[in-house]
């Protein structure tokens, strides 16, 4: 069918002979499975680093701001330095979701849900830090305008700290319904393909209650569009504010004009700098090689060329139109020749280094496609972009405008801490979130498998109609229909009426998932590669036999080879007439010997 | 809800399913409902269903959140405790609108993104605590069902005829509140 | 194969004589001496005293009405003397003389109305080039992103660039004989007594502007040929070759091009006042630029469509076009304000000169035009079926492509002949003549090729989008 065409030039977004069922069974697996021994070393790490955070906080909190390392020319440093990289690093979920969704970038469906998550997850830590420096957080509620005891004493709207408010509030709350929203179908797939009654319940809740009726989907589709029609310029508008608490007022009496457009350029690059590094470790974790593929991370490096682009121009146009305005004090900022000369001239050339030199190599295409230097140029932007906060914000106050009160910054343990601690709480929440949540927005990546699927690309390309090649044979097959429908009443909330096929043999669901299991063990069978192989040639097979095998999705030797005794005994609880009578003739071992 | 005796018909497919949806309804069976793993290009307009209207809404909600910051903003700032900052005197809204255009603006799209979400969650009936309603778990994994109307057709060559349209399972649904 | 009318290309020569007719009057009846100069002054003033009591223009007649004296002067309230922004503006106008005797001042006015044609030409000139300029980027982007959608719109946008050599020469060129209309820092004598333009005459010297003039002329129109050179080679191709060639050229282009678009902004426009600087100028002008050609690429292929020579076209493209033309007039207003609100809120005298200038003397263009660039576009073109519609979007681009006009024309206009910019005659005429230069050019550039591409890899794409 057309709708699915794409053009054969594309590189496939979904490798491996992939079907719908494949999808819920991979995106499934981490959740319904266990945590493997390097999920608890990293937790236990992050959740250490956490811990020490908290500890700092609670001694700044206790003790007073005065445990930082901020003296009186330098009044904000570490802290918002940090705030501005979280909050930076929290632009490319939403970018993703947003932006790649209006500009139809298939891609995006398999990156959007972690970039999402780590969206959210990154701007709970930079909410932390404007709260914690506020000294007294528990009187955080006073920046909100709420009528109060002291009469009219309002908050300031004319002030870019109150806009950063309303800013990072809607962004993260709108972030987190676009992310919900999405993730129902999601929940709604492992509701009903767990066999846990404790996770049916927990993921029957989180779902909603999700169905899936097409009424649904149309509004799904069209929140899901005026949703990325409202996010993009509210991400644009976030960091715009963001950037509008420097440009207005870090120094008094400088400003640049570029800094809006910039500081988005600048939090997409960084945003999508530590999609990479979590992406690339996650997809590895999880195995989720044949869904976050090469070519993803490839396009994803793209994005950040692009940014870091924009970023350059942007830093040369800071360089030069400070030397072009003729304004001695431009020469103290924090992109001009006396940064680079000065006694920050290490932060100024981790800068530059970090974030126009090391992404240059990007250009090559050898080393975009490349996993490990990906990873590293990753971390290193990581690293460039804080740095980037620090200078604007450490440099230009270190020489204001009064050369008597020059100053320095160092950082105590308290600063570092806290700032580690963020780091820990991240991850924290975030390898939770991989336990437990679908990380590949499924119902998104089906919608493109046939377009985008390596196998439908083949098929497609071979000239075949694409029509009916999604059935899976381990949830249905084409058997012989039965004579009459079978009759079931809707008053109850069981939902197993259907008898066909499997059906035939298996009555329950949770038969259902175990023929399942079984398949995941021994392989599944797939028509469009494979043949089936003649099972009667196993002695104690029969033409009967064969039907019933065929109709549990076991076509091949290979598949055969791999029963071990806990498959025999599931298909003697499943076919009749068959006590352990494949134990007996250890078909395993006859269909090895068929096999070469 | 149909009345009576539905067809509940299982597709494996969705260009099967898209196929099916349009040949059933030039038959002029009714199809009352279609419970789908993801969304499926086309099948709202397949279906003849009519357009949503949450993208009016979200835009109605906007309006209103941007009223809502002009109004609080213009009382705060102006009528009641009307301040001198930074030299810009706060006796006009108009001449201070620049520095009030942010809070404007995300208001707007807080009001216009959580009420059409709301919206939508209302209108197609989800919510925390909700009991799923399709009728096949496998319709959340690679399984389209169409849910047919039965009434006042005969089963077997409907049924038939849904098979030959590509159905791989169809079962009778009998409605017990209706019978 | 479109073929250009004889009717449009009457049309278009009309168009030109009548400009040129109009250019060359323009020129011929700028004031030769400052007792002319005077003359006018006077005669406008007698004209306003005459009737229009709510006509403000010129920094004179601020005493006549009240309450826009109030509204605009919100600077010298607040600084607590009157004629404050006044006296500031006059200091940005002289370049920094502190002397006010009226000699050298009705000198001063007799330069600015002596540039006044200049700026018309320009603001025209430039105007179209812009346009296609502004499609050559779309079509750079369009082939570096690998777009699905658009290649079946390749032949239109480059048929639009085809206006690109002439308008870019012609632009260069008339900024080089402008010269000092526009440049201060090109009078030598002025730097001599200017500490700040000494310290920018490393850069802002003759001979490296003019080169740099011609290098961003050239980097442009070497890619527009090569690309359209390959796009044609495409048509017969065997391979891919053609495509891949365009794919690279598009890239090192699009880098070429962000580099130089601000370089290009500082010299020919932020240059004018050249005391003036501003970190964002460059893009704002950029954003100007894309969302003008996007307007223009979707009225060309109405049109074209209308006369049923771009069947292949769907609504959905259409409606794709649409969408960029609201997303660039968004992205446009993001960015003036952008610009606006820092300088606005800061409120540093050097910088705040730029925009107290427009808001007092071109106060209702200079709010106006962001009703036409963003409040009309967001209300047409918000809904998603409008988008569909043809006149719907033809119309919206007439009110974006109004609108970007007078945003160059306050770019111009202000910085290079202070309070006495207005559109007349000469204004008129340059809009003509690049008008019919520009339907000229792109109607011989369509009708050079079918206007259906043959063999790029994402043509299918193309024609099956549906969106």
């Amino acid at each position: 069918m057309s709708s699915h065409y794409e053009a054969p030039i594309r590189e496939p977004l979904i490798l491996g002979e992939k079907s719908y069922h494949d999808i819920s069974v991979d995106v499934g697996a981490p959740i319904l499975g266990k945590a493997n021994k390097s999920w608890w070393i990293v937790f236990s790490i992050a959740l250490v680093a956490f811990l020490w955070g908290l500890g700092c906080i609670v001694y700044t909190v206790s003790t007073g701001i005065g445990v930082w390392g901020l003296n009186k020319t330098i009044g904000w440093a570490w802290d918002i330095t940090n705030f501005v990289w979280w909050v930076g690093i929290g632009h490319a979920g939403t970018l993703i979701s947003a932006v790649l969704l209006l500009f139809r970038q298939k891609w995006r469906m398999a990156i959007n849900r972690s970039a999402e998550a780590m969206t959210i997850f990154a701007v709970v830590q930079a909410g932390l830090f404007p709260i914690i420096h506020m000294g007294r957080p528990w009187l955080a509620y006073w920046v909100l305008p709420i009528p109060n005891q002291f009469g009219s004493l309002w908050v300031n709207f004319n002030s870019p700290l109150l806009w950063d408010v309303f800013a990072i509030s809607t962004y993260l709350s709108v972030s987190l319904v676009f992310w919900w929203t999405g993730l129902l179908p999601d929940f709604a797939m492992i509701r009903d393909r767990t066999k846990s009654p404790f996770q049916q319940k927990i993921y029957g809740i989180l779902s909603f209650g999700w169905s899936g009726r097409a009424k649904d989907w149309q509004r799904f589709e069209e929140v899901s569009l005026v949703l990325a029609g409202l996010a993009t310029p509210l991400v644009l508008s976030v960091h715009t504010i963001v950037s509008f608490d420097f440009a207005t007022s870090v120094v008094p009496g400088w400003h640049s004009t570029i800094f809006p457009p910039y500081f988005v350029a600048g939090a997409i690059f960084s945003g999508f700098a530590m999609v990479q590094t979590l992406l690339l470790v996650m997809r590895k974790v999880v195995s989720l090689e044949n869904y976050i593929t090469i070519v993803h991370i490839e396009f994803m490096n793209k994005v950040i060329l692009l940014t870091g682009g924009i970023v350059t121009v942007a830093y040369l146009t800071e360089y030069f139109i400070g030397w072009y305005s003729g304004v001695p004090y431009e020469n103290y900022t924090y992109l001009s020749f006396g940064a680079a000369t000065g006694p920050y001239w290490w932060a100024f050339w981790a800068l530059i280094i970090c974030n126009l030199i090391v992404p240059l190599t990007l250009w090559v295409k050898k080393w975009r496609r490349n996993i490990l230097w990906t990873f590293i140029v990753a971390l290193v932007i990581n690293i460039g972009m804080w740095f980037e906060r620090f200078d604007i914000i450490v440099i230009c106050l270190s020489k204001d405008r009064l050369a008597s009160s020059w100053s320095m910054f160092s950082p105590t343990f308290v600063d570092i801490g806290v700032f580690v601690g963020t780091i820990g709480f991240f991850f924290v929440l975030f390898l939770l979130y991989a336990r437990t949540f679908p990380v590949i927005a499924q119902a998104e990546v089906k919608s493109i498998l046939k377009s985008s699927g390596a196998r439908y690309k083949r098929i497609r390309e071979s000239g075949k109609d694409l029509a009916g090649t999604a059935t899976d044979k381990r949830t249905s097959t084409y058997a012989e229909r039965p004579a009459s429908l079978s009759v079931a009443s809707n008053a109850g909330a069981t939902h197993h009426q259907s008898t066909v096929n499997a059906d035939v043999l298996v009555d329950t669901e949770a038969k259902k998932a175990e023929i399942d299991m079984m398949l995941a063990r021994i392989g599944t069978y797939d028509p469009a590669t494979q043949t089936p192989d003649d099972l009667t040639k196993i002695s104690g097979v029969g033409p009967v036999l064969e039907q019933k095998l065929h109709q549990l999705g076991i076509y091949t030797y290979d598949q055969v080879s791999k029963m071990t005794k806990e498959e025999y005994d599931l298909l003697d609880e499943i076919i009749d007439a068959f006590p352990g009578r494949a134990e007996r003739d250890d078909w395993a071992g006859q269909a090895q010997k068929l096999k070469n | 809800m149909a009345s009576g005796n539905v067809l509940h018909v299982l597709y494996n497919d969705d260009d099967v399913l898209m196929k099916a949806v349009k040949e059933i309804r030039a038959k002029k069976y009714r199809i009352t409902e279609a419970y789908t793993p993801f969304p499926v290009h086309g099948l709202d307009k397949a279906m003849g269903l009519p357009h949503t209207r949450l993208a009016i809404c979200s835009f109605i909600y906007g309006l209103i959140g941007l009223s809502v910051a002009t109004l609080m903003m213009n009382f705060i700032m102006i009528e009641d405790w009307p301040r001198n900052i930074g030299g810009k005197p706060s006796f006009s809204y108009l001449q201070n609108m620049p520095a009030f255009v942010p809070i404007m603006f995300e208001l707007t799209v807080f009001f216009a993104a959580h009420l059409m979400v709301i919206t939508f969650y209302l209108r197609s009936k989800i919510w925390p605590f909700k009991k799923a309603e399709n009728p096949d778990p496998r319709t959340t994994d690679d399984h389209f069902l169409l849910e047919v109307d039965a009434a006042g057709h005969d089963i077997d060559s409907l049924s038939k005829f849904l098979y030959e349209t590509g159905a791989s399972e169809i079962s009778l649904i009998h409605n017990e509140e209706h019978a | 194969m479109y073929k250009f009318s004889s009717k449009l290309r009457l049309f278009a020569i009309v168009c030109m004589v009548l400009g040129l007719i109009g250019l060359v009057f323009g020129f011929l009846s700028v004031p030769g001496t400052v007792e002319e100069a005077n003359e006018i002054l006077a005669a406008q003033e007698a004209h306003h005293s005459g009737g229009e009591a709510h006509h403000e223009d010129g920094a004179a007649h601020h005493e006549e009405g009240a309450e826009h004296h109030e509204e605009a002067n919100f600077v010298d309230e607040v600084k607590g003397e009157p004629g404050y922004s006044e006296r500031a503006m006059a200091g940005d106008k002289d370049m920094g003389h502190a002397a006010h005797e009226d000699g050298e001042h009705m000198e001063h006015v007799l330069h600015q109305m002596q540039t006044k044609p200049w700026s018309a030409t320009f603001i025209a000139a430039f105007f179209f080039m812009m346009i296609a300029l502004g499609t050559l980027v779309f079509y750079a982007i369009q082939n570096a992103a690998q777009a699905g959608w658009s290649p079946l719109l390749f032949r239109v946008m480059e048929g639009i660039t085809a206006y690109l050599l002439p308008g870019s020469v012609i632009v260069l060129l008339v900024v080089i004989f402008a010269g000092e209309h526009f440049y201060p820092w090109m009078n030598h004598e002025l730097v001599a007594e200017d500490e700040i333009l000494q310290g920018k005459s490393g850069y802002l010297n003759f001979p490296f502007w003019l080169i740099r003039g011609i290098i961003y002329v050239a980097g442009w129109n070497l890619y527009r040929y090569f690309a359209v050179k390959n796009s044609r080679d495409l048509d017969t191709a065997e391979g891919l070759q053609p495509y891949k060639n365009i794919f690279k050229y598009s890239i090192y282009f699009l880098a070429f091009f962000i580099v130089t678009e601000s370089t290009m902004a500082w010299d020919w426009f932020m240059s004018m006042t050249p005391h003036w600087y501003s970190t964002l100028f460059a893009w704002y002008i950029f954003a100007s630029i894309i969302v003008s050609a996007v307007t223009v690429i979707a009225i060309v292929t109405v049109s074209l469509k209308a006369i049923g020579q771009l069947e292949f076209v769907n609504d959905s493209h259409l409606h794709d076009l649409a969408k960029f033309m609201f997303g660039f007039s968004v992205f446009w207003t993001y960015l003036w304000f952008g610009q606006f609100m820092l300088i606005w809120y800061a409120n540093i005298p050097e910088e705040v000169t730029y925009f107290i200038l427009r808001i007092q003397e071109y106060n209702p263009i200079f709010f106006g035009m962001l009703i036409l660039n963003f409040v009309f576009p967001i209300l047409i073109l918000m809904n998603s079926d409008f988008k569909r519609v043809s006149w719907f979007v033809v119309i919206a681009g007439i009110i974006i492509l109004v609108g970007h006009y007078i945003d160059i024309f306050l770019l111009v206009m202000p910085s290079t002949v202070g309070p006495y910019g207005s559109f007349g005659i000469t204004e008129l005429a340059a809009l003509l003549f690049f008008l019919g230069l520009f339907i000229f050019t792109v109607g011989m550039g369509l009708s050079k090729v079918s206007l259906r591409p043959k063999n790029n890899p994402f043509l299918v794409e193309s024609e099956h989008f549906h969106y």
